[in-house]
Order: structure tokens, then C-alpha cells, then sequence
């Protein structure tokens, strides 16, 4: 059974069609990519898997459940992470509550367990409190635990965000332009850490970006869309020498 | 041990204060005062964390203020004193002090359901729609509480008062201040667990950023009613503490301008800072009291100095343009409040080598 399974997707804004039939599907632990022009609606099919939308036609199964009704909530907790593409982190709150409050639906506890202080809240939140430093600690960024998302450099903040989304426990995670803004030494360290991600975590990574070297280097499978429609699917290989993307990328020369 | 060492001052000073007004050495006014003080605390304290900690705009919070007060006072007038509405008291008066706990409990409960009832229709809005619901829903509070004729209506409600005596009579102690002090403490200790708990700081997550928090896995509709309803029942708490401290309650000292003291405190504190609101509470009370000493004086000397003409006097209606006028003041100059989304021990760390909180 695939992990995630889209069907005959549409997505319509009033009049607009952001998104027309689009199908899909995602094992376990792939790591692939989709990519488009600008406005092609890559983030519309992101935010329709992550609940944020529910699809004017067709259906999303992630893991045998079809999520259609579900809150973006109820998906997190089945097992799906995302990040922004215009960051989205907690900013007045340290780094480590960030990541504390992406296991709220882990948590495992009540109200009046709180308030009281039950055996059960104390024990849910050591546990809570040894995975936020586990995750730290493996993103290589411990000493960062007690400050402000707001005070750190782009570049932290990318890293912050996608720390707080492994904090969810996903099976998927999904990267909505994660090198946007990067410089391109930060663009390499970026590679490195989506690849050591995908294999330490054994997860599924499904990431939308702009920069070629970025999805070239690290997906097996891209699929791109533009104006909605799939242009095409494969391999980087394929993708790359595919004149419906090139016609896509640089327009027609029949114009 | 020296870390509990301002948990036993505050022992000590509470302590101290219930000897101080036993043995007489307090006035009533100062009594007063300093219950109405712990009334406030519980009231900006609970009002900031809708204000503060998930940035949503409760306007008309002195409503379930009222409905706390009202549904304290008619339970305790019920099980103690009986009257024309109730028949005869349902527990005999020795049992008074050993109830009032539960009726503050029952009342808080009830607050909180009215907040959910409050809730349920305004958070799929947000920011100033709610705002306007609760103004509204305070209204509705207390002209429907002025128009029931059997509690009294316009001319306000009595009964407590019987079971005020009623403690009294069982033991010579200042039982009201005990109340107060027992409930600021109880009430800061459950909003401190609440707001330093996994679960209670999606209740930050959904202020700070809320699109963010739901696909986190925050239930954002779940932390808002929730946060909601805590709030409301802790108006409701502070509600009935104001009736029986007074032994007289009337709806219209819950209408609008209470609401606004309560922003006023939750806003010079510092939002989403509960040490803020605690100081805050404690700073509006003396600023509210003094100010009844501060406006005759002023009357005066702006009288002998021949400053303002002899047929006008400056009244306590001036009160209520001094203190918005500082709340002006205060948005213009340091629009964060006292402090500003950081707690005391956050300002001054050494501070915490001298406090537990848990």
C-alpha cells in the first residue's frame, strides 16, 4: 500500500482552477520532488495534502485513511509533517518550546493532569522534553535550545523549522521550498542535512523547490506541473531532457 | 532551601496578615483594599490568558464576573440562609466555611460554561469580532440578571450576606480575607501549570502563529475554548469573592467599566506575563485607592491657589479620566507594559534561586 495516494485532485479558487486531475502516489521512504514555474500551484497540492484545503474533486489517502473532512490537525497526527515555504516558527517562544509544542498531539495526557500535575503529566512531559533534545541534538543545534527563533539567521531558523517538524514524529515530511533564501554554501549544507534526514529518520520526503541543483541532486523521482496540469514525471534524467518541461520553463519558440 | 525561600516569605506574609487582622490591627478599609487587590489578581490573570497568551480580544469579561457573583451568592443564599425564593436553608450555618469552597468551585464551573457558550459561536470569527461578541454577551448578562425580579433585579441581591455571619459565627476569624488569599494562590498555581504545560502553550502557539500551530498538530479550536473557558471560570471565581467580601451584589457593578479595568490591567502588566498581571492588579487597586485620597487633595490645593474657579469642584468622576489617560500614556510610551511577554524571573534570573514554582 502506498503511504500517500492521490487521485483525480482539483482544486478550484472561485473561478481559477489552481489544480487540475492530479494523481500521485508516495511509498514509504521515497525521496522526491516536485517542481513548476511560479504559480504552477506546487503549494496548493501541499497545502490540499496537509488539510489546509479540502479538494473540490477527487481524493487523498495517506496511510489507507482517506483525509478528506480531517483538520490539518487530525493529519499531523496520522503522521505528516510539513515546513513553509515563508517560515512559519513560533517567534516568541525559545527554540526548545517550538519543538516541545510540535508533540502536543503526543502529549498523551489531559487538562486536569495538568493542573494537577498527575504522574501521568509528569512522566508525558519527560518524554516530551528527551525527544526535543534528541532532535536538537541531532540537527546540531543543542546550544540554541533556550533562544528566540526571531533572533537567529535565516538559515537557522530553516534548520529550527525543520527540527520542529521531525518533532511531530512524521512517516512524511514536506518541504515547501527549503533552500529559498539560502546562499548557495548554506544551499550544500541543506543537501546534506535532507539526505542524512531521509536516511537517519527513515521517513518519506516529499519537497518542492526552485533551485535545479537542489532536487537534481537529491530526488530519484520529480514530477512537475505547471498551470495546474502534470507536465511530467521520471527520473532527474528524464526530466531534465523532457521538451513539455523545457516548453514549461523557457516557453514556446513557435510563439 | 533557598529555593523555596519566597514561597515561604509569601507564607509568612499571608500568614502574618490573617494574625494582623484577627488580632484588629487592621482597618476594615485596609482590609478591603487588600481583598479587593487579591480579587483583581485573579481577575487580570485570568483575563490575560485571552488577551495575553493567545492574543484574542475579550472585551466583556466583568460578564462572567457576574455570573460567577450571582450564581455564588444564590447558592450560598440557598444552603445557608433560605429567604422567600429558596424555603428553608437546605445545610445548617455551621457548615458554611466548610462550603464556601465548593461554592466557589460550582460558580467558577458555571462562569466557564457561560465562556463556552460565549465561545462556541465566536472563534470560527477572530480578532475584533470577538471583541464585539463579548461586549455584547455582557450586556446580555446583566440586563437579563436586572430583569429577573426574584434576585432582586436592579435593586441587587442580599442573601449571602447571612452566610458571611454565618461563618462568623462559627469561628471569630477574618474569613473572607482567608478566602482571598486561599484563591489567589490556588488560582495562580493551577493558570501557572496550565500556561507552563505542553498542552498550555498551544495556547501561545495559536496567538504567535496560528496557521503554523494547526498544522503542527496543535487542535487549535480545542486550545481556544479551552483557554476560553479557564478564563471565564476564573472571572467567575473572582465574582463571587467580590460579592460576599461586599455581602451585596448588583449586576451593574459588572457592566462595561469593569470589562475595562480588567484590560486596563492586563495591558499595563505586560501581556502574556503573569507576573505582569499580578503586578499589575496590585498596582491598579493602590493607583484606584489612591487616587480617592489624590483628587480632594488636588481639589484643594488648586482651590487655595485660587487655580481653578471657586464653583467647581474636582470630583471622583476625574478617576475615570486620570486612568484612561495613563492608559494612553502608557500605549504611547511603553505600549508592551510593565513587562512586556517576559516574566519577572526572565528580567532578573537571579530571582530564580529564590522561588519554586510547580
Amino acid at each position: 500500500m502506498s503511504l500517500l495516494e492521490i487521485s483525480g485532485v482539483s482544486q478550484r479558487f472561485g473561478g481559477l482552477l489552481a489544480l487540475i486531475d492530479f494523481n500521485f502516489s508516495l511509498e514509504e521512504r521515497e525521496l522526491v520532488g516536485l517542481i513548476g514555474p511560479n504559480g504552477a500551484g506546487k503549494t496548493t497540492v501541499f497545502n490540499l495534502v496537509s488539510g489546509f484545503y479540502s479538494p473540490s474533486e477527487g481524493e487523498i489517502v495517506f496511510d489507507g485513511r482517506d483525509t478528506r473532512g480531517l483538520k490539518p490537525h487530525q493529519i499531523t497526527a496520522l503522521g505528516l509533517a510539513r515546513t513553509f515555504q515563508n517560515i512559519r516558527l513560533w517567534n516568541d517562544m525559545s527554540v526548545l518550546d517550538n519543538l516541545r509544542i510540535a508533540q502536543y498531539h503526543r502529549r498523551g495526557y489531559r487538562l486536569h493532569d495538568a493542573l494537577l500535575r498527575t504522574r501521568r503529566y509528569r512522566a508525558a512531559e519527560k518524554r516530551i522534553e528527551v525527544k526535543c533534545r534528541d532532535i536538537l541534538q541531532m540537527m546540531d543545534i543543542t546550544d540554541l535550545a533556550e533562544e528566540f527563533p526571531k533572533n537567529l539567521p535565516y538559515g537557522l531558523q530553516r534548520r529550527v523549522e525543520l527540527a520542529r517538524a521531525l518533532s511531530t514524529d512524521p512517516r512524511l515530511l514536506l518541504l515547501d521550498e527549503p533552500a529559498a533564501g539560502l546562499n548557495s554554501a548554506d544551499v550544500d549544507g541543506l543537501i546534506r542535512l535532507v539526505r542524512w534526514i531521509h536516511e537517519e529518520f527513515q521517513i518519506c520526503i516529499w519537497m518542492i523547490e526552485h533551485q535545479m541543483k537542489v532536487v537534481m541532486s537529491l530526488c530519484r523521482r520529480l514530477m512537475v506541473i505547471d498551470f495546474g496540469r502534470t507536465v511530467a514525471s521520471g527520473t532527474p534524467e528524464e526530466i531534465r531532457n523532457n521538451p513539455d518541461v523545457i516548453r514549461a520553463y523557457l516557453g514556446d519558440d513557435s510563439l | 532551601m533557598q529555593r523555596h525561600t519566597l514561597n515561604i516569605l509569601m507564607l509568612i506574609g499571608a500568614v502574618g496578615l490573617v494574625t494582623a487582622a484577627y488580632a484588629g490591627l487592621l482597618d476594615n478599609y485596609t482590609l478591603t483594599v487588600l481583598m479587593f487587590m487579591g480579587i483583581n489578581i485573579i481577575f487580570a490573570s485570568g483575563l490575560n490568558l485571552v488577551n495575553g497568551y493567545m492574543g484574542e480580544f475579550s472585551c466583556g469579561h466583568a460578564g462572567f464576573m457576574c455570573v460567577g457573583a450571582y450564581t455564588g451568592s444564590l447558592l450560598s443564599a440557598a444552603l445557608f440562609a433560605g429567604g422567600k425564593l429558596f424555603g428553608a436553608p437546605l445545610l445548617p450555618p455551621e457548615l458554611a466555611p466548610l462550603f464556601f469552597p465548593l461554592i466557589l468551585l460550582v460558580s467558577g464551573l458555571c462562569a466557564a460554561v457561560f465562556g463556552l457558550i460565549v465561545a462556541l459561536p465566536s472563534f470560527h470569527t477572530r480578532g475584533d469580532y470577538l471583541a464585539i461578541i463579548t461586549i455584547a454577551a455582557n450586556y446580555i448578562i446583566i440586563s437579563i440578571i436586572e430583569n429577573i425580579d426574584a434576585i432582586g433585579g436592579p435593586r441587587g441581591f442580599f442573601g449571602m450576606k447571612k452566610t458571611i455571619n454565618a461563618m462568623y459565627d462559627v469561628a471569630d476569624l477574618p474569613w473572607m480575607l482567608i478566602w482571598v488569599i486561599i484563591s489567589v494562590v490556588v488560582c495562580l498555581t493551577l493558570l501557572y501549570r496550565l500556561v507552563t504545560s505542553t498542552g498550555g502553550k498551544g495556547i501561545a502557539a495559536v496567538c504567535q502563529n496560528e496557521i503554523a500551530a494547526e498544522i503542527m498538530g496543535v487542535d487549535t479550536n480545542r486550545v481556544k475554548i479551552t483557554a476560553f473557558m479557564v478564563s471565564s471560570g476564573l472571572a467567575g471565581v473572582a465574582g463571587v469573592l467580590y460579592a460576599h467580601v461586599y455581602g451585596y451584589v448588583n449586576a451593574q457593578a459588572f457592566n462595561i467599566l469593569k470589562s475595562t479595568e480588567g484590560l486596563v490591567m492586563v495591558y499595563l502588566g505586560g501581556m502574556g506575563s503573569m507576573s505582569g498581571a499580578v503586578l499589575a492588579a496590585v498596582a491598579f487597586t493602590l493607583l484606584v485607592e489612591g487616587l480617592r485620597f489624590a483628587i480632594p487633595a488636588l481639589n484643594d490645593v488648586l482651590h487655595t491657589l485660587n487655580i481653578l474657579p471657586a464653583d467647581f469642584e474636582i470630583s471622583q468622576i476625574w478617576k475615570w479620566v486620570i486612568i484612561p489617560l495613563i492608559l494612553i500614556l502608557l500605549m504611547q510610551f511603553r505600549p508592551e507594559g510593565f513587562l512586556g511577554n517576559r516574566e519577572l524571573t526572565q528580567l532578573f534570573p537571579k530571582l530564580k534561586r529564590w522561588i519554586t514554582f510547580r
